[in-house]
């Protein structure tokens, strides 16, 4: 490259996927420069002190989609993350005694047939049949997506050797999975299960933070995907996977920049030479890789006007609509669900009740409102983690899903406060308690999540998870092997395969796709 | 002809539905004796023209032709035996505020009508229509042959898939790509990629859902959109038109060409169940008792009713069974048939014009035909539906008596499963009635007092009527887990099926439903070439 750069790549962004892919290159002896606009690392899943004393271990809070072998590929165990077992969900039942869904498949077995048998032996199945299919998804969310069409040798046999993985499957199994990924989680989990709101529980992970709602066909591959992701959960959370992957980047040279927000990517003639940060400095480069999102990067941060028409096109089509808020509480003693009977869950989940209940959650969206009756995804982080509150006080994170990113009437302070309300409603259904206990809470609207952690849209997954934007589709055709149509100009953040999430894959890959450019 | 209970055929049909006897004219052509057994007093099924008031002729179900394939209409000589299509040029789409859109064949026209509601969508608009024929052209060896099997590990199959792949790849980058979200985006994502007015895609995304149980923001429903530009892919400018005499004219035309091609029809001949022996269909029963012999029977219902009631889930693998029960029906729309003795004046083009003479088209807006789906989902018919409307006596006046007129509504949507259960429809048929004849008054406020009689199908009727299960015009919802070699199960895509020598030749089966015919001599192919018959 040219001897003069001081640096081989710039990495825009310091959240799991561009410190993952700075960590790759440095590992490979590259010059690798990150630079981050926020004070710390670590993007959405930093460690966030919402109000003084308390903290979230991250925005996002499902830390089990980590995979051990991208963990060992950065060397992340010798920076000290630990994996644990992903601790049981507890799903909230109106008037009954719930359900607690634990990682060991038997266990919940056992549980759900307590309620109906006819439901925990189709459990059983459900995950008999995950457990035969995630070899296959393992192998499609760990690769770069395959070319569309495969040029010369070496691309033909790769993508027969990611045939051969589905042989595994039983002609049967095959036909099932062909079946079923097209469908909508409703369809398929009401095939299954007769308690509704077990399917209600079961569905609500495929949906969330998507533009769809359980019963929008498609999102049972949304489904699949996420129930063959990772598999255990980090000590410390998302902002342990930040600090391992902050000190393995440091450790391989990698040099980290924090309030530096990049407000250009400069090319000369066609291709990439540099960066211009928000303070008029200018860095070069012949590699820049962005972990910003794909819209973000290619309609923005390039400068408009100076890409081919067609690629623009097919960067103003990648829909990145926000659907989902974030809610913090601290409060001043545990989360009480009578129900439990003082047990004290990390995770709970909580819906109306039926699968069109969380439909209904849906619709209002459509219609630029947010749900009245919100799905929450609800986390008790410092029930593992102490430190996250002051003595005997805890935080509670939860994803309300839905909301719009664009508001009938706009995002007012009314508007946010009415929001929170409608969340914490539908907590205290099930924790009567909850109002007395707030000491401070935060909400965070798709905007405030636009604003503050520059996401177009305040789309959480940089881009939504959709049957047509998934693969060789995320973010575009032109853009899903990493390596963009700019020379020189990668994409390596959540808009890309396999997606968002707590997780590093996405850097690692197009950390890979700069490798053997 | 009268048939004898000694008489033995190479196959009987059961339903004399257009795939029915199209099936069985196919076969007779190749020398087969066949026997088609249709539980009505006429042909057609869901084909169909009656005189359900005196002097008019209502297309109650399915009103107009889009993919009749042009071959069958050669091999069968239809024209001869009565078959002609009036065009149906444009589409009319009133909205609430005033104005209108009028789309039609020609180009400056529609340039013209788009610019009224967006000027950059009327420059995209032609354009549009090219890359959609261009997509269109992967639909057109897929519809017109057995459905691909991409499971298989038959040397044979994967050759044949290779070589389609070598097709696809030889398409290049951006057909596939464009094939891929047609495939699974939703009708108003896709529409929104091109166009940035609702006034356009609003109208324009609702081919994506007719029939289905789906909404225009469903993914899933941007592919039915292809259909729209495959008249042109059939060498004509459009594919949709109104059959002279109503669509039972068509029926009545194959059924023609059948009989002269040696096929006997009975009318009246419900068939109770089929004729089992050590598991083999050997022939059917009709409901009086009596018994008819086959070489095969070939069922023209939908797989439910083929499954569940002619061959009965008692002689059923309990597996298919499953799989049976789990296809789905789900019908989702109703129609209203109207005698008129005067034409709609619409407030926002007031008189008689063009625009009564194509398709009157209400959908305003996207949230309005995602509300009008919202009610269904919640087992609930649509307050303010979908409505696809067609005044066949402007185009054919044979149809009405002089100065009167029939009106078709195709209304979407009414949900077979209510709330309060399907039984419930008989006590809603007339709020549901009520609900469309008002929603379109808001348009043409006149229509009230110009209705001499109404016919009013729901879901429930369609079924108890014309045997379709749950009311699904398709035999079977369009999603994409119930095409192709799915549909109806895996493993028995290709009309034979689970039972020996009963076949399957209806719009459960691929390509699906419509009046395309393509499962009909599709089925009849595939039996000659497996020496079946």
């Amino acid at each position: 490259m040219a001897p003069s750069m001081p640096f081989d790549v710039i990495v825009i962004g310091a959240g799991p996927n561009g410190l993952a892919a700075a960590t790759r290159l440095a590992k490979a002896g590259k010059k690798v420069l990150v630079l981050e606009r926020a004070a710390q690392a670590g993007g959405l899943s930093a460690r966030r002190e919402f109000h003084p004393g308390y903290s979230v271990p991250g925005i996002l809070h499902d830390d089990s989609l980590t995979t051990k072998k991208a963990a060992a590929a950065l060397d992340l165990e010798k920076h000290d993350l630990r994996f644990r077992s992903v601790p049981a969900t507890y799903v909230a039942e109106q008037g009954g005694p719930g359900i607690l869904l634990s990682a060991d498949a038997a266990t919940t077995a056992t549980e759900i047939a307590k309620r109906s048998s006819h439901d925990g032996n189709n459990y059983s199945l459900y995950r008999s049949f995950l457990s035969r299919i995630q070899p296959v998804f393992e192998k499609i969310l760990e690769n770069d997506p395959p070319p569309l069409t495969p040029n010369g040798w070496r691309e033909v046999l790769g993508l027969a050797r990611r045939g051969l993985v589905a042989l595994k499957l039983k002609r049967k199994e095959m036909i099932e999975l062909a079946r079923v990924a097209p469908m909508c989680v409703a369809d398929f989990l009401n095939e299954k299960f007769e308690t509704p709101f077990l399917v209600e529980a079961l569905a609500a992970p495929a949906v969330a933070s998507t533009w769809s709602g359980p019963w929008s066909a498609g999102s049972n591959t949304n489904l699949l995907l996420r129930e063959c992701s990772g598999g255990e959960s980090l000590a410390g959370g998302p902002a342990a996977l930040v600090a391992a992957l902050v000190a393995a980047a440091r450790a391989n040279g990698a040099e980290l920049r924090l309030n530096s927000a990049v407000s250009g990517i400069r090319l000369s003639g066609s291709a990439v030479s540099g960066v211009t940060l928000a303070s008029g400095e200018t860095i070069d480069a012949p590699i820049v890789l962005s972990s910003a999102d794909p819209k973000q990067t290619m309609l923005r941060l390039v400068a408009p006007g100076s890409l081919p028409i067609t690629i623009e096109e097919e960067f103003r089509r990648f829909r990145a609509r926000g659907s989902a808020a974030k809610v913090h509480l601290a409060l001043s003693g545990p989360l009480e669900l009578p129900a439990t009977g003082g047990a004290r869950h990390e995770a709970i989940r909580i819906g109306g009740g039926h699968v069109d209940d969380l439909e209904r959650a849906f619709d209002a969206i459509k219609y630029r409102q947010f749900s009245t009756r919100p799905n929450l995804d609800v986390r008790i982080p410092s029930v593992a983690d102490a430190t996250l509150a002051p003595q005997g006080h805890h935080v509670v994170s939860i994803l309300s899903s839905y909301a719009p990113y664009t508001l009938e009437g706009g995002w007012t302070e009314e508007a946010r406060r009415a929001l929170g309300d409608s969340v914490i409603a539908e907590l205290e259904r099930h924790a009567p308690n909850v109002r007395e206990q707030i000491v401070a809470a935060e909400v965070l609207t798709p905007l405030d999540l636009e604003q503050e952690f520059a996401l177009t849209g305040g789309q959480i997954h940089h881009g939504e998870i959709a049957l047509d934007q998934l693969l060789v589709l995320r973010p575009s055709a032109s853009a899903a092997r990493y390596k963009t149509s700019v020379p020189g100009l990668y994409l390596g953040g959540a808009g890309n395969h396999p997606g968002g999430g707590v997780r590093p894959t996405a850097g690692l890959l197009a950390a890979e796709a700069v490798l053997i450019r | 002809m009268s048939g004898g209970a000694a008489k033995s055929y190479d196959a009987v049909v059961v339903g004399a539905g257009h795939n029915g006897l199209i099936c069985a004219a196919y076969l007779a052509k190749a020398g087969r004796k066949v026997l088609v057994l249709e539980r009505r007093h006429q042909v057609g099924g869901a084909t169909t023209t009656e005189e359900i008031y005196p002097g008019f002729q209502y297309t109650c179900c399915s009103y107009v032709v889009s993919l009749l394939r042009p071959w069958i209409i050669r091999d069968l000589d239809l024209p001869r035996y009565g078959y002609e299509i009036l065009p149906l040029d444009s589409t009319f789409t009133p909205f609430p505020d005033g104005r209108y859109l009028m789309r039609d064949a020609d180009p400056e026209r529609n340039r013209r009508a788009i610019a009224a509601f967006s000027p950059r969508d009327a420059e995209v608009y032609k354009r549009f229509g090219q890359e959609m024929a261009e997509l269109g052209r992967l639909v057109k060896p897929v519809i017109d042959d057995v459905a691909p099997d991409p499971m298989s590990r038959n040397p044979k199959e994967l050759l044949k898939l290779a070589r389609l792949a070598k097709g696809i790849r030889g398409q290049g980058d951006k057909w596939l790509v464009g094939n891929a979200k047609m495939m699974t985006m939703s009708a108003v994502d896709f529409l929104s990629e091109w166009f940035e007015s609702e006034n356009l895609i609003a109208p324009m995304s609702v081919s994506g859902i007719i029939g289905t149980f789906l909404g225009v923001r469903s993914p899933g429903t941007a592919y039915v959109l292809l259909h729209h530009y495959m008249g042109e892919i059939d060498g004509s400018y459009r594919a949709w038109g109104l059959p002279k005499g109503g669509t039972g004219a068509i029926a009545n035309a194959i059924a023609a060409s059948a009989r002269d091609l040696g096929v006997e029809i009975r009318l009246e001949a419900p068939v109770d169940h089929l004729l089992l022996e050590k598991g083999v269909a050997k022939g059917v029963v009709l409901e009086g008792g009596e018994e008819i012999r086959a070489k095969a029977v070939i069922s023209g219902v939908d797989p439910h009713r083929t499954f569940l009631k002619l061959v009965g889930e008692k002689n059923l693998d309990p597996e298919i069974a499953q799989q049976v029960k789990r296809f789905k029906m789900r019908g989702s729309s109703g129609k209203v048939n109207l005698a008129l003795d005067g034409l709609p004046d619409f407030t926002c083009l007031p008189g008689y014009g063009p625009h009564l003479r194509g398709d009157i088209t209400i959908a305003p807006s996207i949230d309005y035909l995602e509300r009008a789906y919202d009610d269904a989902k919640y087992g609930a018919f649509s307050k303010r539906p979908f409505m696809d409307i067609v005044i066949p006596s402007l185009t054919d006046p044979t149809v009405a008596p002089p100065g009167k007129h029939t009106m078709s509504i195709f209304v979407q949507y009414a949900p077979y499963n209510l709330k309060e259960g399907a039984a419930d429809w008989p006590n809603q048929r007339e709020a549901f009635g009520d609900a469309v004849i008002d929603t379109l008054s808001e348009y043409a406020p006149n229509l009230k007092n110009h209705i001499l009689h109404r016919q009013v199908l729901t879901p429930w009727d369609l079924e108890q009527i014309y045997g379709l299960t749950e009311g699904n015009i398709f035999h079977g919802e369009l999603s994409l887990e119930q095409l192709a070699f799915l549909r109806p199960m895996a493993g028995w895509s290709r009309y034979k099926t689970p039972i020996d020598k009963l076949w399957m030749c209806a719009s459960g089966t691929h390509p699906g439903g419509g009046i395309m015919g393509a499962p009909g001599a599709l089925c009849a192919r595939t039996m000659l070439e497996k020496r079946a018959v």
